[in-house]
Formats: structure tokens, sequence, C-alpha cells
């Protein structure tokens, strides 16, 4: 069936089986290769989208319940060109080792800076729970976060 | 891992909730089965796991209900609140009416899984799949949710200590759906406990978890009773369990006659874990006899 | 030219992997790819009699590939004892049979379902205990695939006369590596020359797989490094197996084939860390002062030796602890069962030797009323003390700084001396454990690889760095570029990292060891110093400017490269017969305090502070070099707390990460992380060491120490779950009552 989403936005019309996981259109109907596989089956949250806004993961999405819906992948927080404040600041605390998890992490870490201010230690690792790492202890990742919100609201600040 | 067989499946995307009702009376009618996928964090995990399905073999419809506006939303109806089984544990954890009335629902939902699970796992979800584990269950037993079932035939109320029959398996015939639970919030400010433990502090399936929620006559003083009295409790039985016996030893009497040992008896008369791949039987009953004896204490302890 | 060694400067590979352009082998592709897949045993020790194909099933468009395929069957690594199909017998549940490939992986799982291998079971060995008793023989007469012996002084006699004697027996289980991105190759043919790029550590490992296979010269094999999601040592050997099968699926179909595994078959066919029970006993003055030490390590070396023999040997050398002893003993052994073979794993045999001396040490303290602090800092090794080979530790030696910053920083002994802080039923404690870690390879190793780097001047003032370490997470690419930038006197911008192919890079040996920054950096740095003493020759002979000369080097490309081998540390010995002498180069050194909160009536542990300090000689990139020591301890954690494997019969039960069980944020504590720095005078940078591995020591010992304080309940058996908590509590016993 053919849908029409708005991935990055950018509104997209694609054809897709209409119960073909959302991670595989992703990947592969669009190329967006950013976003990773890590178990198949909502443990790892290598996957994480936002849809609305909100992060799900998507290898337990049906493409189908996505039409007329905002997906933002990792690919629409920032170019390696042009990073967001969130990805500069992940990768300047070491929040980023492998990388395999860094774009779903981020993800999430976007929707929870999305809501404003700036959010405590434990704030911002309730909202990281459903990202697995491996590589770095999590406490790299904590601070890189935080650090990206203060930015953020500097810039509020600034622009107010 | 057969993943790749999901995108053979036929779909629909029911407009309504009446739509929805006719297509389930419509297939059943017919023998033939339908998914209803809505958040699609039981399901579409079953298919991983499941084996590649043989080419001619018979796919289930797959049928949306995630954005049917009937199913969402949770409004307060007389005495009682209804929330529609649509809802995400997100919506239920962020939802004013939800925090601010049944606390331990709240609770509950930002327990399950992490936030990517509650953003698309719904109650009728929770409720259909039925694991024993399932958290949101235990905290809807607690509460004495009632189901509502709907189909073309009408809807029919359930409680939700009747709607289960066995391991993954209830009294929804194939062409109905659960609509909404229903559910009587205690007095503002009642005590309640939520008490999941897990394998881990987050994304974690139930070794047991415990949902409780109690009101309570202090006019007596000392001689404080309890006027409600609800448990649920995850991973402890092929079903999520309600622990009729601590209720019936707990309500209506003096709470101080309340002894730990007539407390971990009715407990254990309630529960009958197994030994598995998350944790033992043993560990089990001594922790859900905790749990219960540690709720009890906290009801004891001047408030 | 400002030096970079020593700043947290921008991780290079960071945008990439920051924005999602960062390829991994899941995102490539080639024209006419085939999807691959693998079938494997269904039970731990049988004879393979054939593969079934259902003659019902349409199998046009598919490949398949058995054993009678395999041009040499034998994935080469130390012996040549696994195959890579099985033929004959199978000796370890999911070991790969056959192959199959397809265009659609539908169609791919469903021919795989109608493939079947035809099996007549055999009695398996499948504990350390059944491969010991050795009723049935799977390896051998005895089970035992290799032995070790180390002695120093008099031995276990030293035993004798001790004025205190204190025996225990501390076990381990398997650990996951849990990598995010599971193992993957993507294959083709040109010709008859192999191509693979996927998920790997060691692309020569690799290459030297291939070459045995299909009979191939060197340059006739081209192994990329894809973008790795993570090894910890779980693709140091593995990725071989995966590549053979994709290569011989391309072979077979003439198309690329790529295959990549889901996370089920990941956790039931690839390597664990080695299981291990080791049996301690020594003896000391009732002072506490170490006397003598005798132990026997045994390892669970898994189905095929693999790299059991290495794992074995770091268990072994480690298993002292950092600890002064006159009188050694260790027998070691590890012995072969019908489990999938056991392999590299962070750390490498030594956590789970010093899981068992530091356990030990705490019932030693016990056994002498003494504070387990106290007894550490009495005996932890110094400048100048000889260890159990007799290797003379003449520089570099932080333990006791770490221990005194760890501990300091920690409040360790006004928590310690307060006892355990008991609220409502909760109970927190802290303990602290005392490690070190041998970086680089084990003794002769080094020299016997001949590691080696090149570092090209390349047009417009850049230069390359040329190397086979690989990059899987740990930051080589940026350490690396430090390293070089400094030694070349440019700025970190110019200097490029090639991406590890086989055909563009020497070998410079694994990236294994802790020894990527140390060894390798060190070639990296010694090549880029030539290169710029070859400048500045170039300059002052032609009188013309550095970048003048450089450019007229780059372009002459006798002069342009420079290709270094590691020269070993004049004054190593080692002697592989007796084992003794200089084990490693140098050692790295830490102390952990690990602080947790045990729920009494649920027996649950959460870490609530971690203080670590880790002696690395010099730290290139603290940031990342913090990053190495948080990760690998959150690892330990995982190991300490949460991590099992359950099998029955041989089968993994819970191969899927919902039951196997990594921590989560939540789950990690906050980490004070200190990095004390005792140079080495042959490491680069100014000193530095080896760091990979060692954080992986401590946490496990830290966390039972600190469980121990808070509850009283000993544990020496890994990991320490809530239901082993409960039945050593003995509430268990009172029959689930109240307890």
């Amino acid at each position: 069936m053919r849908i029409v989403l708005t991935v990055n936005g950018a509104v997209r019309e694609v054809d897709v089986a209409p119960v073909a996981r959302l991670l595989d259109v992703i990947r592969e109907t669009l190329g967006l290769t950013g976003t990773k596989e890590g178990c198949g089956e909502g443990e790892c949250g290598a996957c994480t989208v936002l849809l609305d806004g909100t992060p799900v993961n998507s290898c337990l999405v049906a493409a189908a319940q996505c039409a007329g819906r905002s997906v933002v992948t990792v690919e629409g927080l920032g170019s390696a060109e042009r990073l967001s404040a969130l990805q500069e600041e992940l990768v300047s605390h070491g929040g980023a080792q492998c990388g395999i998890c860094t774009p779903g992490v981020l993800v999430s870490a976007a929707a929870l800076l999305s809501r404003g201010g700036v959010p405590t230690d434990a704030e911002v690792r309730e909202a990281l729970a459903g990202n697995i790492c491996r590589c770095t202890g999590y406490q790299k990742i904590v601070d890189g976060v935080r650090a990206a919100a203060v930015r953020n609201a500097a810039a509020a600040r600034g622009a107010s | 891992m057969s993943l790749h067989a999901l995108a053979d499946h036929p779909f629909a995307a029911p407009r309504s909730l009446a739509e929805a009702c006719a297509l389930l009376a419509e297939r059943a009618a017919r023998g033939e089965r339908t998914v209803l996928l809505a958040g699609g964090t039981d399901w579409i995990v079953e298919q991983h796991l499941a084996p590649a399905p043989a080419a001619d073999a018979p796919l289930p419809l797959v049928a949306d209900v995630s954005r049917l506006a009937e199913l969402r939303g949770v409004a307060e109806r007389g005495d009682a609140i209804r929330i529609g089984a649509g809802t995400t544990f997100l919506e239920l954890r962020r939802d004013p009416l939800v925090t601010a009335r049944l606390p331990l629902l709240a609770a509950a939902a930002r327990d399950v899984g992490a936030i990517q699970i509650q953003a698309r796992g719904t109650l009728a979800g929770n409720l259909a799949t039925g694991s024993p584990a399932a958290d949101g269950v235990a905290a809807l037993g607690a509460l004495d949710a009632v189901l509502e079932l709907a189909s073309v035939r009408g809807t029919r109320r359930v409680p939700i200590a009747a709607f289960y029959t066995g391991y993954r398996r209830n009294v929804l015939l194939p062409d109905e759906l659960i609509a909404a639970v229903e559910v009587v919030p205690p007095a503002p400010g009642s005590p309640f406990a939520w008490r999941k433990v897990g394998t881990r502090q987050a994304q974690a399936i139930s070794k047991v978890a415990l949902a409780a929620v109690a009101e309570l006559d202090r006019s007596e003083g000392p001689g404080a009773r309890l006027t409600r009295l609800g448990l649920g409790m995850a991973s402890v039985a092929p079903t999520v369990v309600f622990l009729p016996e601590v209720r019936a030893l707990g309500l209506g009497r003096p709470l101080a006659s309340i002894d730990d040992e007539a407390l971990a008896a009715a407990t254990l008369a309630g529960i009958s874990p197994i030994d598995d791949v998350r944790s033992t039987a043993s560990y089990r009953r001594h922790v859900a006899v905790a749990l219960v004896r540690r709720f009890f204490e906290s009801l004891r302890a001047p408030s | 030219m400002a030096p970079v060694v020593g700043q947290a400067v921008p991780r290079v590979d960071g945008p990439a992997k920051a924005s999602g352009s960062a390829r991994y082998v899941d995102d490539l592709t080639r024209p006419g790819m085939l999807f691959g897949a693998t079938l494997r045993s269904p039970v731990p020790r049988g004879r393979l009699l054939g593969v079934d194909r259902d003659p019902s099933f349409d199998w046009s468009g598919v490949t398949v590939v058995t054993a009678a395929d395999v041009p040499v069957n034998v994935v080469a690594t130390i012996e040549r004892d696994q195959p890579v199909l099985a033929a004959g017998e199978v000796r370890h549940v999911a070991e790969p049979i056959a192959l199959v490939a397809c265009e659609d992986r539908l169609r791919l799982e469903r021919a795989l379902a109608h493939l079947t291998p035809r099996i007549e079971p055999l009695p398996a060995v499948l504990t350390i205990g059944e491969a010991l008793e050795a009723r049935t023989a799977i390896h051998g007469a005895d089970n035992v695939m290799k032995r070790y012996a180390i002695t120093k002084g008099r031995g276990r006699d030293g035993l004798t006369g001790c004025e205190v004697v204190v025996t225990g027996r501390y076990e381990t289980g398997a650990q996951e590596h849990v990598y995010i991105e599971p193992q993957g190759m993507l294959a083709w043919w040109e010709g008859d020359d192999a191509h693979v790029v996927g998920s790997l550590q060691c692309p020569y490992y690799v290459q030297k797989g291939i070459k045995t296979v299909f009979g191939l010269a060197d340059d006739g094999v081209d192994v990329t490094q894809a973008t790795t999601g993570g090894g910890f040592g779980g693709k140091e050997e593995y990725p071989t197996v995966v590549a053979l099968h994709a290569l011989l699926l391309a072979r077979k179909s003439g198309r690329p084939v790529k295959l990549v595994y889901g996370r089920k078959e990941d956790v039931e066919a690839t390597t664990k860390r080695h299981p291990s029970v080791v049996e301690i006993t020594t003896g000391c003055d009732r002072d506490g002062t170490f006397r003598a030490f005798a132990a026997r390590v045994v390892f669970d070396g898994g189905a095929y030796v693999t790299l059991t023999p290495v794992v074995l040997s770091r268990g072994a050398l480690h298993a002292t602890g950092p600890y002064r002893w006159d009188d050694v003993s260790v027998e070691a052994l590890a012995v072969a069962t019908n489990t999938p073979p056991n392999g590299a794993f962070r750390g490498f045999g030594a956590p789970q030797t010093q899981w068992a001396v530091e356990r030990h040490v705490d019932r030693i303290a016990r056994t002498l009323d003494l504070d387990p602090l106290d007894l550490r800092l009495r005996n932890l090794l110094r400048s100048g003390d000889t260890t159990a080979t007799g290797q003379l530790l003449a520089e570099s030696v932080g333990a006791q700084r770490c221990a005194d910053e760890a501990t300091w920083a920690s409040g360790y002994r006004n928590r310690r001396g307060a006892g355990p802080v008991v609220a409502g039923r909760t109970a927190r404690g802290v303990g602290v454990a005392c490690f070190w870690h041998g970086a680089g390879f084990t003794g002769s190793g080094e020299r016997y690889l001949k590691g080696r780097v090149a570092v090209d001047l390349l047009p417009g003032g850049q230069a390359r760095i040329r190397t086979a370490s690989t990059d899987i997470g740990q930051g080589t690419e940026t350490v690396f570029r430090q390293i070089a930038a400094d030694a070349l006197g440019v700025p970190m911008a110019s200097v490029d990292f090639a991406i590890p192919s086989t055909r563009v890079v020497p070998d410079s040996g694994p990236t294994v060891a802790s020894r990527t920054v140390m060894v390798v950096g060190s070639i990296v740095e010694a090549a880029a110093r030539e290169l710029a003493e070859r400048v500045g020759r170039e300059a002052e002979r032609s009188g013309s400017t550095r970048a003048e000369a450089h450019e007229r080097l780059a372009g002459t490309p006798a002069l342009a490269t420079c290709e270094k081998q590691y020269e070993p540390p004049p004054g190593l010995a080692w002697d592989d017969a007796t084992y003794t002498g200089d084990a490693y180069p140098v050692f790295g050194w830490g102390c952990d305090v690990a602080e947790v909160e045990v729920d009494l009536d649920t027996f649950e542990t959460k870490v609530t502070g971690f203080w670590t300090a880790v002696d690395v000689g010099r730290a290139i990139h603290p940031v990342l070099c913090a990053g190495q020591v948080e990760g690998g301890t959150l690892q330990a954690i995982g190991w300490a707390l949460t991590e099992k494997l359950v099998t029955r019969g041989g089968k993994v039960l819970n191969p899927r990460m919902t039951d196997y069980i990594v921590p989560t944020s939540l789950d990690a504590p906050p980490f004070t992380t200190l990095l004390v720095e005792e140079p080495y005078s042959r490491g680069p940078g100014g000193g530095a060491k080896g760091v990979g591995e060692l954080p992986m020591d401590g946490g496990a010992p830290a966390i039972a120490a600190a469980v121990e304080h808070a509850t009283s309940l000993v544990l020496d058996r890994l990991p320490l779950l809530p239901e082993d908590l409960f039945e050593a509590s003995g509430a268990a016993r009172s029959g689930g009552g109240p307890a």
C-alpha cells in the first residue's frame, strides 16, 4: 500500500507492505541506515525513532501505523557537517564509543530535551533506560545530554 | 525469526469501533483469525520468535486499532474512571486524572519496559496477551477493574477477576475486543503500593510484582480497619493473581490483629510460582510474602 | 605546535556516528547480493550422518553449502581442530552444519526450515565437573586441553609452617559480550580473489583463516573492517567463521552474500567468557603478611581449542593478584566440554582468577579479623618486588597510589568503619578490590608477532597512519592521530587514519590484549618520529622550510613512507617452558570501591556509587581513557550482578536481550573515575600503558565485598543473583515464610 508520512520534516510517499516493520521501511525503503537493529524485539533501543515526537522502537511499529504521521530519525537531528548541540555534546563528553547505540540514544535524548529545561541525572537516566549501551557505562552519555540541555537553555535565553 | 513474513500479512484499518467489531464478527463467523494490532510490543515480538510460516499457511488479518478514538482517553464516569483500552502506558503515566486519582496505575505504567515500550504498549494489549508477568494487569487487578468487552452484539462488563481462565487464556470471544476498563478510584490519599521486583531497574520482566490499594477507617484509632483492599500480583502463577485469601483476611478486621504468619499463609495460598529462566519458585514465594507483609506494615504505620 | 597528547580533542569518528552516516556491515549492500543463514546443531554432541533437503520444497534460487563444499575444512587459530562446517560429528549446540543463501529473506528462512541435519546423539560433557571426571572423553583421554604450572620459591611447600592457612573455592559463569551490533560479514569474489568487509577486531586473523581454507596467497584476500559496533573480544576470533561462511556461499552462488546474525543466533552460537573454578590455599603471618599462594585454576574451554590456551595463560599469570608472595604454585588447566567454544572477552582470563583471589583476600581478612583494605595495603606489589614468574617490577607500579586515591575519594574508611547502614529493610555497604593487568601480549608474544605500522607523508602537508589496529569504539583512530600528530609536529587534522584493509595496512597484530595504544601506538610514534626526522634532515639539506621538505618527501615514494616493526623493550626475558621471566612489558594497576544497597527482603542489589582509580601510565585522551574505564567497569558490574547464561542440555535458555540481563542507565552507578599516571618509559605519548581490559578486573569482587559488608552474606560464585543471596541467607530453608 502507498502511505504518506513525514520523515525528518519532508513529506514522503512510499509503497510498503502494511505490516512491514517501520525499521525496515526506514532502512531499506527510505535508505536511512542511521537507525540500527540490535535485537529486533524492543529491548535494546538501537532502532529508536520519534513517532509524532515520542520515542518508539521502530522494530515494533507496523508501516501502515505511520501513515499521516511524523517520523524523526537520527538523520533528522543534524548532519555530520552540522551537528546539533545534543550530537556535539554527546560526542565531546565521550558518550559515543562504538556508535551503534548512539542514534537511538540521541533520538531518546532529543525527545527529553524537547520538553525544555535542564533534566536531572535521574531524569536523563530514566529517559534513556530503553537504550542499551554496552560501551560507555552511561555516565558520559548522561553528562553529554545534560550539557546539551544547558547549552540549549542558554541559547533559548539568548533568543528571548 | 519470521519477521520477514510480517510483510505478507493481510491488513485492515477499521475507522471506528463499530467497523472493527463488524470486521471481527464477519471473520469470526467464517472461522478466520484476526490480530488486533495496537502497540505491537507483544505480537511483533512473538512473530520475531516464531518459525517462518509455511508458504501456503493462511496468515491472520492484522487490524490496526491503534488509532480508534473510541478506544482512547481517560474520563470520569460517575464514581468511576473509564480508561479507553487503547490508552498507552505513557499516556497513563502522564494523564492528570490517572496521576491524581489512580497513582498506583501511574506508578505501574512507569515501570513497564522503558519509554519506547510505554509509548506503544496499551492496557488492552497487556490484558489480552495476558502474560502472567503483566504489570498493568496486576495494577488493574488491585483496583478491581471492570473490563468492557465490545462486539456487534453489544457490550458486556467482566470483572478482571473473572477475565482469565488460564495461562494466556481469557473469556474474550473471537468477535470481541476490549474497549475500556473502568475503575473506581480509592478515596483520595488512600495508601497504595507498587513494587516491581524485576531483573533490573528498567526493561525488566517482573520476577514478582505487587500492586495494592487500601482504604482505611482510622476512626477507631489503633483499631484501624480496612474498608477496601485490592491486590494484584504478577509472575507467581499461570495468570496474574488477585490474592483473594489475603483480601478475605484483611478486610474489615482491625489491622493490628492481622499477624504476619496468617498474612504469609494467605499469600502463599494465592500463588503457585515456578522455577523458570528468570527466577526460582522458592525466591518468588519468599518475595511475595515479603511484599505483602511490607504493604501491611506500611498500613499499620501511623500515617 | 601545541601538543595534542593529553588533550580531550574531538573524537574523529564522532560526527559520522552521531549523525547516522557511519556505515556498519548491515548498512552495506552490493548489486545482486544474497542473504545468508546458518543451519546449526540442535544437540551438544552426535554423529552427523547427513543433511536432508526436503524434496517438496522449491530449492530454485537457493544456494546450499555443506562441509563437502569447503576446500580445507578448518578454522585456523592455535590448533586446527575446529571445522568451518561440521563434518562427521557435531560437538556443541549451535555448531554450524550447513549454509543457505537466497535473495529473499523469507524464502531463506523457509529454506533453512526445510534443511534437516541427521544426527545420532552421543553422550555429552557439559560442565567443568563432568569434564574432569572424564567418564566421557571428548578431548584426549582426560578432556584436558591445556595445562600450565607456575612456581616461585618453594611452591606449594611454602604453605607448610605458615601461621595462618586459608582455603577457598571460587566460581564464575559464562558471560556474553552483547556488543549491540551482532556479528556480520559481506563477502564476494572477484575472480579468484576473496573480499570480505564486516564487523571485526582483527583483519589479519580473518585473512589467515581465509587463506587456509581457500588456499590463497596474502594478496588474494582483501579483508576490510566496516565501522564496528562493539567487540570486547567477541569479534577477535569469531568473525573468521562468519567471513568463511559468507565467502563459501558467495563462491558457490557466484553472488555477493551478506551474513548478519540475529541477536538470538549470536548469543547461542558465538563465544563467551570462560566459566571457571579456582581453588586457592594461602599461608600468611598472623599480622597479615602474605607468604605462600597455591591455586588450581580450571577453565571451561568449550568444544574446540580456539584461543583457550592463551586465555588460560593470562588467567594463570594474574592468579596471585597484585600482591607479594614468597612462594607460589599455580596449576592451571582448561578442559573441553560440549558447549560453544569459549573465547576472548575483555580481560581474557584475568577477571576470573582475580575474582577468586580478591574474594580469597577478603576471606583471609575475615579469618584474621583485619580490615580488607589494610590487608591489601600491607601486601600490594611495589616497585622492586618480583611477581610469581620472577619478574622484577622496575617501574610504573601504581598499585598503592590507586588504592590511596580510590579509597580516599570514596571515603571508604569512614563508610567501612561505620558498618553497614541499615534503613528500614535496606542495607548499604562498601567493598574494595585491587587488581592488575599485564599490558600487551604475554611473554614472547610481541617478539613473535612483529607488529608493523606504516605512516605516509602525503601531499598538502598531510600524513596517514596505516595500521591493522581497529577502532571498535575505544577511540583508536583519534588516539593514534594524536600520537602521530605530536610526533610529526603537525596539526591533528593533517593526519589521516587508513581504513583497516589487509591490502592497505600492514599487519600490526590483533586488536586485543590492551596492546593497541601501548604497543601499536608506540610503533605509530616511532614511525612518525622517523618521518619528522627525515623532514628535518631534508629541510636542512635543501635549506627549505619543513613544509617544502614535506612536499618533496611526499612526492618521493621511497622516502614518503616509514614502515616500522615493534621493538620489544631490551632485556625482557621470558621462558615458555618454565613459565618464568617477564610475563608482560608492564602492568596496569587499579583499585575499585563499590557501594551497594541491598534490599533485605528481595535481595536486589543496586550499585549506588563506584569509585575507580587506574594507573594507565599516561592518558593520551583523558575522556576516551575514562570511557574505557567506565564501560569496562559496567561490564564487570553486569557480570557480577545480573549476567547469567542459563543453559540446559548444552542449549542456552536465555539467548535474548529480554532475559540475558545487561545493565541499563538506571542500573549503572554514577562513576568517579580517577586516572593515575605512573608513566611507563617505553609507552607512547610520554608513557601510556594498556587500559582496555584493566577495568574488567575489579568490579565483581568489589561488589561482592560490598554485599558482604551490607548483609554479612559471603558469596563466592558469580553472578550474585538475588536468588543466590536469598539461598545464602538461610531464608530459603525457613520455607518461604516471614524472614
